[in-house]
């Protein structure tokens, strides 16, 4: 294990490409008549990703102070530039603009600026996974929400729109000033900015520490998680989402269900890293030293999410069941998703907590997790995140509907947007690829197997099964809590299943009745392809993703993938037993 | 490498129909029959090489090994050790061929039925065929879950595209219900992963090595270990117990089997409710002995209470699909009992059975096809005399009704005879005294089934081909008698039920019997029909290679089951199962002391 320093600016190099393409983008479009916004964006991203230094001997720190890069930032940093790429081929191909009336007109190609706002975006999201200071880590995170707002209200103008836009930024500024205060609390117990400072601290077993830990901590805690709430749209800062889902496009749509909810999930992890040190942290917990207050921090971590990730995947998938339109049902179902990926979160907080309050004592706390929750939850999200990215490709591809018209008796209607599910009836017929595709990311969606939903639907009930495996199952235990949360989870599994296969059922079992123009445009199409690609190949072979994610979650959270050694406990206790053929 | 090496020959024989699938897509420009010819041949070569590999498989298999043993990485990671991990054993070998027969079955009869986007419904059943092979021959519980819930969605299509009036619905509701169930047999079975993992420290997907770990480090049955064989028992049951299905959870099968096309409802009811019952076989008893035993007396009362269920609900059906699909639950119910009974000669009769309902079902919904297709009509009232203008067809329904009901000679008769026998002997001597009373009228409940069975299918044969012809002659209906829609099942203009039923389409000549088989139909029956007759006749031949296997899994259940039973009483009863049926037990009032009616089962087989 390996911690070097380096400069801030060498480190954050693709990020600081990114911002340096956004650049191009705005000036070019303002000032050179350009008009491949996207393109522009693309070049940037693969950029970004072919820069020098991406990799990383695993297990090692680089840091810069503000700014540490390890396995999990290198992780995040991976997918969000792949994710980009995707969403920026979404965004491109999503042909939607409001009914265009002659005073818009001339503004209506704004893809220079849409491109240069969503590469933002991308470093935000970015930044946040390898941000090591809280004013760093606020700043990635205002970094997501902001260009969000420009990007919702660039792309579409009409009253649907602008009440989505608006919605979404008022939320936005009180999830915010959560945070903030959150962040606030936690500088309070800390009395650092920096987070290896204060997870340090938290940890010490200081009695200072503790003392101000006892009082602001919970508060910390219900801050931070309540401000993230609302990027994962987790209950109860869920409501926004369909109706923000509805009046935005389905670019805009894609990347609403997808970039906040990583930065979300990554803050999560980053945050919970505080109790248990990460990397460098379960080293000195290995030795029984822990303190008091980030077995806390964990604790109330664990209590919280795991509470709103029962409520969250319930409701999103109860409120899914009632709806009819389809970016409405896609909103509540990435409500569910969030709700699913708050259990693996929930997960490594709270088999962290195990380890912390009863160090690697007897035999029979040394088996531990086999996963751990964060490599769960980021295995899952690349799964999500791929599936989503191709349902909504295949939605902007699809772009409008025929309108009911008789030629000859009126003039032609416009066209109208694909919205509810009955506009899908009979897809397989008139656009069998289209159809197979978007069928295929259903199903993964709903976790049917071998589909790559499923196995990070395995991993997140493993991960939540193995929390406390070893003690005993007492009702009110963390055990049993922790079992009737995989319970929960693989039940909310079946219930969206109802859905998902509502909108297939459609596709396969309907005759069309007016046909889809599938007028998006050819990067919606390329995306969804791309994207049915990386489905066949989890599918296939799970393996380079799911071990990605274990060492990216192994920066975070501990578990067999972080090195520790694990004893049977077997081995131990009873040396009959290895006699035993 | 040798491509004909025993491991290698079962992966070609799992994959065989995928190739067929997708050889049937690419002959999808060139009309109906070149896409139904290939994937007969498909289904063909399948069977053939199903056929090959179990006549290798069969002394590796009688001797209780495994054979065909391949393992390949799938998720190999860190801990994690899911492998395709691939083979046949005794348990399996006989589900194995018989999805692999039952697939040409299927084939033969859509192939005047769907005329319809014929590419996609033969490659879905060609990928079902796939799913369903590789269901049985999994070593790897996730590669196993991964069949097991991968066969849904072919059917899912097959159902809603192909199927009836209602299909969308039956569709949803058949896929809802058995994926819900499924999911808890998922957590369940991740338990037992971890249970296993946490005492070995590795994180072993593999069945035999978790069936060996669970057996030295079993789940806890007590307050401490928060009944966690218990709770793992309960999961595994939900998705079995849907899947089979078990009274309770049946509500599906009707409604599924009515909706769907002939050959979905042969695949359905011919494999896809075994692999409940072979998940019971693989899972339960062989890793949850206590709990098994503990359930035991409850699911055995829920199969008899499945069997008079069925029974009673079948007789007050009007149509005659639903009447066979009611007939399953009920005959599934034998299975249930076989298995919940832990006597060897029972368990080992429930195999049989599924087998043999495997047969018999199949033939008759595929019968129901071939009336339906014909006289478009499924209702019992609107049917009659089919004998005099199909002899043969009419032939073949008697010879599955017979098979069925258990008429001796055929191979129902075994299968049912030995789970019957098996559970008496159980009732007998096998059970604690306070349990005997209870057994011996759950026995003689299931008695009463067998005659509630004759019942109503011989009243339903005595209606539809005897008698009176009551289906429309040429001149009546919709369907002019040159009409070109021959056979246009899935079709959905064509009324059936109470009213003015389709057309008859092959002119005026009633009463000729010009509606007989077809050759298509025979090659459908025919299979079906030499293995009924040779199951019947020779039961032998496919009771031994499994006999041992069976035994093997059923063990620990019967071991536990007979601790349990002297727990009761205060002193164990004796462990071996053969022992145990012989034995007086301690403080009985009534001594059996009669041999012969358990002295004689060794020698059915």
């Amino acid at each position: 294990m390996t911690q070097t320093s380096l400069s801030t600016f060498l480190l954050a190099g693709p990020e600081l490409v990114l911002v340096v393409a956004a650049l191009v983008a705005y000036l070019g479009g303002a000032f050179c008549g350009l008009r491949q916004g996207w393109l522009v964006a693309l070049i940037g991203i693969a950029v970004a990703a072919c820069w020098p230094g991406m990799e990383l001997e695993a297990g090692s720190v680089v840091s810069s102070g503000p700014f540490t890069f390890d396995d999990f930032a290198l992780f995040v940093r991976r997918f969000v530039l792949l994710a980009g790429a995707g969403l920026a081929l979404v965004q491109a191909g999503d042909q939607f603009r409001s009914a265009v009336t002659p005073r818009q007109t001339p503004r209506a190609n704004s893809t220079c600026e849409e491109a240069g706002t969503f590469l933002l975006l991308l470093a935000g999201v970015s930044l946040v996974a390898s941000a090591n200071d809280l004013v760093l880590l606020f700043a990635g995170l205002e970094l997501v929400s902001i260009p969000t707002y420009i990007l919702l209200a660039l792309k579409r103008t009409d009253a649907q729109g602008q009440e989505a836009s608006l919605k979404y930024f008022f939320l936005s500024l009180v999830a915010s000033a959560l945070f903030l205060y959150g962040l606030a609390c936690l500088y309070g117990i800390g009395g650092s900015t920096s987070l290896a400072e204060i997870g340090s601290r938290l940890r010490s077993g200081d009695g200072r520490i503790v003392a101000t830990a006892q009082t602001l901590l919970p508060v910390a805690v219900g801050m931070l998680i309540g401000g993230i709430a609302f990027r994962l749209a987790a209950v109860p800062m869920h409501f926004y989402a369909p109706d923000v889902y509805e009046g935005a496009g389905p670019g805009n749509a894609a990347l609403l269900s997808t970039l906040p909810k990583v930065a979300g999930i990554v803050v999560l992890l980053r945050l919970l890293a505080l109790g248990t040190g990460g990397k460098l942290g379960m080293i000195a917990l290995n030795q029984g030293v822990v303190g008091p207050a980030g077995v806390a921090w964990l604790t109330f971590f664990w209590q919280l999410t795991a509470v709103l990730a029962a409520l969250t995947m319930t409701v999103g998938n109860c409120m899914a069941l009632l709806q009819t339109n389809l970016r409405r049902l896609l909103a509540c179902s990435s409500i569910a998703h969030a709700g699913y990926l708050l259990v693996g979160v929930a997960a490594a907080a709270a088999a962290d907590a195990t380890v912390g309050g009863r160090p690697f004592a007897g035999p029979d706390t040394s088996w531990t997790a086999a996963l751990g929750g964060a490599s769960a939850t980021l295995f899952y999200l690349a799964a999500y995140v791929a599936a989503t990215i191709g349902v909504f490709g295949a939605l902007a591809y699809l772009g409008h509907r025929w309108p009911e018209w008789s030629a000859g008796s009126a003039p032609r209607p416009p066209r109208e947007e694909i919205s509810t599910i009955e506009d899908l009836d009979g897809l397989s017929a008139t656009n069998p690829v289209v159809a197979f595709s978007l069928a295929t990311f259903l199903l993964s969606l709903a976790g049917i197997p071998p589909l790559p939903g499923f196995w990070g639907k395995l991993s997140l009930a493993m991960a939540a099964l193995e929390v406390d495996w070893t003690a005993q199952a007492t009702p009110g235990s963390r055990r049993v809590f922790f079992l009737a949360l995989a319970v929960i989870l693989v039940i909310n599994a079946a219930i969206a299943a109802a859905y998902y296969l509502r909108i297939v059922a459609a596709m396969y079992f309907r005759s069309a009745k007016r046909g889809v123009q599938a007028d998006g445009g050819l990067g919606a199409g390329i995306a969804m392809l791309a994207a049915l690609v990386v489905m066949a190949m989890v599918t296939l072979q799970p393996r380079p993703l799911f071990s990605a994610a274990a060492r990216a979650g192994a920066s975070i959270a501990p578990g067999a993938a972080s090195g520790l050694t694990i004893t049977p406990p077997h081995a131990i206790t009873a040396p009959q037993a290895s006699t035993q053929p | 490498m040798n491509p004909f090496s025993p491991a290698n020959h079962l992966i070609l024989v799992i994959l065989t129909p995928l190739v067929g699938a997708l050889a049937a897509w690419l002959l999808g420009s060139r009309g109906v029959s070149a896409v139904r010819q290939s994937a007969a041949v498909t289904t063909l070569i399948t069977l053939t090489g199903a056929v090959l590999l179990i006549l290798r498989a069969l002394p590796a298999v009688s001797a209780g090994h495994a054979f065909a043993v391949s393992e390949g990485p799938w998720l190999v990671d860190g801990p994690f050790d899911i492998r395709f991990s691939l083979g046949l054993d005794g348990l399996s070998i006989w589900l194995f061929g018989l999805s692999a027969l039952l697939s040409v079955t299927a084939v033969m009869v859509s192939w005047e039925a769907i005329k319809e986007k014929p590419v996609g419904f033969y490659a879905l059943l060609l990928i079902l065929e796939s799913a369903m092979l590789g269901v049985f021959a999994a070593r790897d519980v996730m590669l196993f879950y991964v069949f097991f819930e991968f066969t849904l969605v072919p059917l899912f299509f097959l159902i809603g595209i192909w199927g009836h009036d209602d299909r969308r619905r039956a569709a949803v509701k058949f896929f809802i219900y058995t994926l819900a169930g499924s999911v808890l047999a998922f957590l369940g079975l991740l338990t037992i992963v971890l249970w296993n993992a946490s005492h070995t420290g590795t994180l072993s997907f593999d069945i035999a090595k978790l069936t060996a770990g669970l057996a030295a480090h079993p789940l806890p049955m007590d307050a401490r270990g928060g009944w966690l064989q218990w709770w793992v028992f309960l999961a595994l049951f939900a998705g079995f117990a849907v899947k089979v299905p078990i009274v309770p959870f049946h509500t599906w099968l009707p409604l599924a089997h009515v909706e769907a096309p002939t050959g979905a409802s042969v695949d359905l009811a011919g494999v896809l409710l075994k692999i409940g019952i072979y998940g019971f076989l693989r899972f339960s008893l062989p890793m949850l002995p206590e709990a098994t035993a503990a359930a035991a007396p409850w699911i055995l009362g829920l199969g008899v209470i499945g069997i008079l269920y069925g029974a009673l609900v079948a007789l007050a059906q009007s149509d005659l699909k639903r009447l066979i699909a009611y007939s399953s639950v009920s005959h599934m119910g034998y299975c249930v009992m076989g298995i919940a009974a832990l006597e060897p000669v029972a368990v080992e009769g429930a195999t049989l059975q599924l087998i043999n309902h495997g047969l018999s079902a199949a033939g008759l919904f595929a019968l129901v096809g071939m009336i339906y297709e014909r006289y478009h009509t499924r209702s019992i009232a609107n049917l009659g005399g089919i004998a005099a203008r199909a002899p043969w067809l009419a032939f073949m329904f008697l010879l599955f009704t017979f098979s069925s009901i258990g008429l001796p000679g055929l191979n129902g008769f075994v299968g049912e005879f030995m789970v019957l026998l098996g559970s008496f002997q159980r009732a007998w001597s096998g059970v604690a005294f306070e349990w005997r009373s209870s057994y011996l009228t759950m026995a003689v409940a299931s008695v009463v089934g067998v005659v509630l069975g004759a019942w109503y299918m011989l009243w339903a044969v005595e209606r539809v081909f005897f008698g009176a012809s009551r289906q429309p002659p040429a001149d009546h209906g919709h369907a002019p008698p040159s009409s070109a829609d021959h056979g246009a099942s899935g079709d959905d203009s064509h009324g059936h039920g109470g009213h003015g039923d389709g057309g008859h389409d092959h002119g005026p000549a009633a009463a000729e019997p010009t509606d007989d088989l077809r050759w298509y139909e025979w090659a459908a029956l025919a299979p079906l029909a030499l293995f009924v007759l040779w199951i019947g006749l020779f039961p032998a031949t496919f009771l031994a290679p499994s006999a041992a296997a069976v035994r093997t899994a059923m063990a620990p259940g019967a071991a536990a089951f007979a601790a349990r039973m002297g727990a009761v009483h205060g002193s164990p009863l004796p462990q071996t199962a053969q022992a145990d049926a012989a034995t007086t037990l301690p403080g009985a009032a009534i001594v059996p002391s009669d041999p012969p009616l358990t002295a004689g089962f060794e020698r059915i087989p």
